[in-house]
C-alpha cells in the first residue's frame, strides 16, 4: 500500500500527526482521476512515550478519526477518507484524505472577501447539513470551529478532524459520567461544558455552530475568552447569567457558583441592536442556537427546518464560493 | 478694511495663547508642528489653526469648512470672524470671500472627497436628465460621461488654472440656460420619488412596530394566562370535578387562544412582506430563477427520512422503563436538557436504522 502514494509537501503538523500533500502514483491504472490527496501520517513512536515510559498503544484520537470517517464516507459535507495504510519504515499509520485547500477560518480572516447574504446562507446551510448527518448517526463532533471546516475546490464545505468525536451510545443513558467535559476549543465551548457537565448531548455542537455563524457575520470571534473561567464570564456577560427559571436545575452542575454576578438576559431588541443587517428569521435562528439552557436550545433538525433556511433569498451556488476564494 | 480687522484679531488671539503654550510644557512642542498635525488630522491633539485652541482643552470644539476653499476653521472662530458679514478667509494667501451661512460640518475625513461630493451634488442638480429623455442608450451614456467629466474638472482644477475652471463653469451655465425647463421638471420628479420612498419606509416601520408590540403582548398574555389557568384548575379541583376533564378543558382553551393570536401575527407578517418594495422585487427575481431549476430547493437537499418506520407515542409513559424515568428526575440530567421522549426517539431510531440495508449485497457491489 505504502508505495501507491507519494508525499510531496508538508502542509501542517499536530501533536501526533504530520499532514502532507500527496499524489497517487501514475503507475496505478484505475486511479488517475484522484489527483491530489492529503496524507495524514500518525506517528506511533511519539505515542509510546507516556510519563511512565509504558507503551501506550495507538492514541484514542487516531482510532476515533479512522472509525468515524470510515462510517461517514457518503455525505457531501464531510471529508472523505480514501484509504488507510500502515508504514513499517516510518512506523506510522497513514490516512489518505481528500485534499481541501481552504478552511473557513482562513476565509473569515481574509478581509478582502465580502460575503453577501446568499453566500452566508450557503455556508450556514452546508455546515448544518453536515452536522445533521453526524447527529442522526448518533455522533457528536465535539470540536467544531472554523479551522475544522474545510472548503474544497468545488466550493463544498466539509467537516473534518474527528479526533474528539464520539457516539452518544445507547441514547446517552449508559454513558453517565463517562463523557469528559474537556472537549471543544475554548471559544466555541457551550455553557454546560464550562459548568463541568458530564452528561451533555448533541446540543454542544449546535452552540459551537451558532458562534461560528456569528463569526462569519462579524468576521472576528464573538466570545474570545482568555481561559475557561473568563470564557464563562464572557458568555454570561453577553447572553445573561442563567437562573433557575430559564435553566432548570442549573445549580446541579459541578462548577455552578451561587455567587455569580447576575447579568440580565438580552431581549430580542437587544439582539437586534447587535446584528442590525440580518433578517428577522436569521435572528431567531441565532437566538435559538445560542440558548443557554441545552433543553431549550434547538436541535440540528429544527435549525434546518427554520424559516431562515426556507426564506428568500436562496443560498448562492457553491461556484460562487470558489470565485470568492480565488479573489 | 475688514481684512485688517480680521488680521489684528488674529494677532491678538495668537498673543493671548502664546504665553499659555510656554507655561504648560505639554504643549510647547505641539506649537511648532501645528500645520503638519492639521494635515494628518491626528486624533491625538487637534488645534484650530486660527485661534490655536486645542481639542484637548475644549473637547466640544467643532470644525467647519466653507465649500469655497475648504479651509478648516473652528466654530468659535467662524462666529467671531464672519458674524459681521462676508469676509476674506483667515488663512494666509487665501483670498476667497466667505459667508457664515455657507459654513458646514465636514462629513468625510478626506477633504478631496468632501469637495467632490459637494461638486457632484451641485452638478447633479443641473445636469439631471433621465434615460427617458434620450432617444438611444448611447446618447444617455454619452451624457453620463460628459457629466463625470464636468465633475472631475470642477473638483480637480485648482486656482492655478483659473481660465480652464472658468471655461467649465461657463459650459455648465450654458447648459443650465438651454435646458431650464427640463431641469425643473426632472428635479420635481426626483423629489416626488424620494417622497414615495420615504412614505414606503414609514409604512413599513409602523407595521414593524405593530408586530413587535403584538409579540410583546403575546408574551405578557402568556405569563398572565398561565397564572390564571393554575388558579382555575385549583378552583375546579376544590369543587370536586373529575381531574382529567379539567385538564382537557384547560388545554383546549389554551390551544384556541394561542391559535387566534398566531393567526393575527401571520397576517401581519404577510402584509409586511408584500409591502416591502425591495423584498417583493427580490422574490420575483428568485422565483423566476427557481422555475428553471431541475430540483426544487429543500433544506435537507432531499436527504431526510420523512416517513419514519416507527412513531414515538405522544404518551411516552407507555414505555415502561424505570431506569430512564428515574434518570429524568436526576437534577444534573435535567440541567443538560435530558428528555425522556428524545431518548425513546433515539433508541427507536437506532433499532430501525439497519432496516432496508443488506450488508451482503453491499459487500458484493463494493467488490
Amino acid at each position: 500500500m505504502s508505495d501507491l502514494y507519494v508525499k510531496e509537501k508538508k502542509l501542517g503538523e499536530g501533536t501526533f500527526a504530520i499532514v502532507y500533500l500527496g499524489k497517487r502514483k501514475e503507475t496505478d491504472k484505475q486511479a488517475k482521476s484522484v489527483g491530489y490527496v492529503a496524507i495524514k501520517e500518525i506517528k506511533l513512536d511519539l505515542m509510546k512515550q507516556s510519563d511512565s515510559g509504558d507503551n501506550m498503544g495507538i492514541d484514542i484520537s487516531a482510532i476515533r478519526e479512522i472509525k468515524y470517517l470510515q462510517e461517514l464516507k457518503t455525505h457531501d459535507n464531510i471529508i472523505k477518507l480514501h484509504d488507510v495504510y500502515s508504514d513499517i519504515k516510518t512506523n506510522s499509520i497513514n490516512l489518505i484524505l481528500e485534499y481541501l485547500p481552504m478552511d473557513l477560518d482562513k476565509l473569515i480572516k481574509k478581509k478582502t472577501i465580502i460575503f453577501n447574504s446568499m453566500d452566508i446562507k450557503l455556508i450556514v446551510l452546508q455546515i448544518l447539513r453536515g452536522v445533521n448527518h453526524l447527529h442522526r448517526l448518533s455522533i457528536i463532533h465535539r470540536d467544531l470551529k472554523p479551522a475544522n471546516l474545510l472548503i474544497g475546490e468545488n466550493g463544498l464545505i466539509k467537516i473534518a478532524d474527528f479526533g474528539l468525536a464520539r457516539t452518544y451510545d445507547d441514547g446517552g443513558i449508559n454513558s453517565h459520567s463517562n463523557l469528559t467535559n474537556n472537549v471543544v476549543t475554548r471559544w466555541y465551548k457551550s455553557p454546560e461544558l464550562l459548568l463541568g457537565s458530564k452528561n451533555y448531548d448533541f446540543k454542544i455542537d449546535v452552540w459551537s455552530l451558532g458562534l461560528i455563524i456569528i463569526e462569519l457575520l462579524i468576521r472576528v470571534p464573538y466570545l474570545p475568552g482568555k481561559d475557561d473561567i473568563d470564557q464563562l464570564n464572557l458568555i454570561f456577560k453577553v447572553l445573561g447569567t442563567p437562573a433557575e427559571k430559564d435553566w432548570p436545575q442549573v445549580k446541579a452542575l459541578p462548577h455552578y457558583n451561587t455567587n455569580l454576578y447576575m447579568y440580565p438576559k438580552p431581549n430580542r431588541q437587544e439582539w437586534r441592536k447587535r446584528f442590525i443587517a440580518i433578517s428577522d428569521n436569521f435572528l431567531d435562528l441565532l437566538m435559538s442556537m445560542l440558548e443557554m439552557c441545552p433543553g431549550e436550545r434547538w436541535n440540528i433538525v429544527t435549525c434546518l427546518e427554520s424559516e431562515y433556511i426556507k426564506e428568500f433569498p436562496r443560498p448562492s451556488d457553491p461556484s460562487e464560493l470558489v470565485r470568492l476564494m480565488h479573489e | 478694511m475688514s481684512e485688517a480687522i480680521a488680521l489684528t484679531e488674529n494677532i491678538e488671539q495668537i498673543d493671548l495663547t502664546e504665553p499659555k503654550t510656554e507655561t504648560i510644557k505639554l504643549y510647547s512642542d505641539d506649537d511648532s508642528d501645528v500645520d503638519s498635525e492639521n494635515e494628518n488630522d491626528d486624533m491625538r491633539d487637534i488645534v484650530c489653526p486660527i485661534c490655536k485652541t486645542s481639542r484637548y482643552l475644549s473637547p466640544d470644539m467643532k470644525f467647519l469648512v466653507n465649500p469655497e476653499c475648504y479651509h478648516k476653521i473652528c466654530e468659535s472662530c467662524v462666529d467671531r470672524i464672519f458674524t459681521l458679514g462676508p469676509t476674506k478667509c483667515p488663512y494666509e494667501n487665501c483670498n476667497k470671500i466667505l459667508r457664515k451661512l455657507k459654513f458646514k460640518r465636514q462629513i468625510f475625513d478626506n477633504i478631496e472627497i468632501e469637495k467632490e461630493i459637494d461638486v457632484r451634488n451641485k452638478v447633479y442638480k443641473i445636469m439631471n436628465k433621465f434615460l427617458e429623455d434620450f432617444e438611444t442608450r448611447e446618447d444617455y451614456d454619452k451624457f453620463l460621461e460628459d457629466r463625470e467629466d464636468v465633475i472631475f474638472e470642477l473638483s480637480n482644477l485648482d486656482s492655478n488654472n483659473e481660465t480652464q475652471l472658468e471655461e467649465v463653469e461657463k459650459k455648465l451655465m450654458k447648459y443650465e440656460q438651454m435646458n431650464k425647463r427640463l431641469i425643473q421638471e426632472n428635479n420635481q420628479k426626483m423629489k416626488s420619488q424620494e417622497m414615495k420612498q420615504s412614505d414606503m419606509e414609514s409604512v413599513q416601520q409602523t407595521l414593524q412596530k405593530e408586530r413587535l408590540a403584538l409579540l410583546k403582548k403575546m408574551e405578557e398574555q402568556n405569563i398572565e394566562d398561565n397564572q390564571s389557568y393554575k388558579q382555575k384548575i385549583i378552583a375546579e379541583l376544590s369543587k370536586g370535578t373529575d381531574k382529567n376533564k379539567i385538564i382537557a378543558n384547560v388545554k383546549m382553551e389554551i390551544k384556541l387562544k394561542k391559535s387566534s393570536q398566531r393567526r393575527k401575527l401571520e397576517e401581519l407578517n404577510k402584509v409586511l412582506k408584500s409591502n416591502s418594495y425591495t423584498h417583493n422585487h427580490f422574490n420575483k427575481m428568485q422565483d423566476a430563477n427557481e422555475e428553471f431549476a431541475d430540483v426544487p430547493f429543500t433544506p435537507f437537499n432531499g436527504d431526510r427520512e420523512l416517513h419514519k418506520k416507527y412513531k414515538v407515542l405522544e404518551d411516552y409513559d407507555f414505555y415502561y422503563d424505570p431506569f430512564i424515568s428515574n434518570l429524568s428526575k436526576v437534577p444534573k440530567y435535567i440541567a443538560n436538557g435530558f428528555n425522556e421522549k428524545n431518548i425513546y426517539d433515539k433508541l427507536l431510531n437506532e433499532a430501525f436504522l439497519g432496516f432496508g440495508v443488506f450488508v451482503e449485497e453491499e459487500k458484493k457491489q463494493a467488490n
